[in-house]
């Protein structure tokens, strides 16, 4: 359901599930914005952002898994999600390409999300996609 | 139009600055115009003479300097910041231009990243 008046949009997560509030907000920013017939373009992880893409999270089971619930949404509705190569690695969120290339013990990149570059962020500012920013504190 | 990317934060005390200075050099690698903006604690960051192996860092002084070369446009730094910081012109990297970091100079910038 799309208008002719309907926004495009990707969403940058910088802030960490569990440390700050940004992977929460930015999930209710997005749910809105496809509530109200706009899309995304797509959801990428940055900085301290990446930890939301670590399959590894387990919060007591009577709080929100921000990781899955986020993973859920990106499913539904076809939003490619990304995390920042560079900064992932660092933080210890790896696939098994990377498992295998580092010799790590263990692979915890969460379905859907992919590893890739800062250029698919730049991707975005270049085209007409509004990109929002989802802060950690500051 | 260029992205301005603000650094507010002094550098080695936090990783956000060096992830904000990928960021620009990202979009500059991909001829996106890009400028950088030191402000706050982060005018630290334009400081001759950094000596950070103390703490096991990289000097992010020489990144600073070698920013242009990579097609970052220009090295700004908050002139009242520089003046809190007891910085002057000369005390910093090559290329850095002191400048008013108001909304007028904010409104020239189609896109402004700040971590």
């Amino acid at each position: 359901m799309t208008s002719p008046t309907s926004l495009a949009f990707t969403l940058v997560i910088t802030g960490a599930p569990y440390s700050s509030q940004a992977p929460q907000t930015a999930l209710s920013f997005a749910q809105a914005v496809i509530a109200e017939g706009h899309s995304i373009d797509r959801v990428f992880l940055y900085g301290d952002g990446v930890h939301l893409a670590s399959a590894l999270s387990t919060p007591p089971s009577d709080e929100t898994n921000w990781s899955l619930a986020w993973a859920e949404f990106l499913i539904e509705h076809g939003i490619p999600g990304v995390a920042c190569i560079a900064s992932a690695l660092r933080r210890g969120v790896l696939n098994s390409e990377e498992q295998q290339r580092y010799e790590r013990s263990a692979a915890n990149l969460v379905t859907p999300y992919q590893l890739l570059g800062l250029g698919e962020w730049v991707e975005s500012i270049a085209s007409t996609s509004k990109t929002l920013y989802f802060h950690g504190e500051h | 139009m260029t992205v301005l990317v603000v650094i507010d934060q002094s550098p080695y005390g936090s990783w956000r600055g060096r992830e904000s200075l990928d960021m620009a050099l990202s979009l500059a690698a991909f001829d996106q115009p890009a400028s950088l903006l030191f402000t706050g604690a982060g005018v630290n960051w334009l400081r001759k003479g950094q000596d950070p192996a103390g703490i096991s860092q990289k000097a992010v002084e020489r990144n600073v300097s070698a920013a242009t070369i990579f097609g970052i446009e220009e090295i700004l730094a908050d002139r009242l910041s520089l003046e809190a910081n007891a910085l002057t012109l000369d005390e910093l990297v090559e290329g850095a231009v002191a400048v008013e970091y108001s909304p007028e100079l904010v409104a020239n910038y189609l896109n402004v990243v700040c971590l």
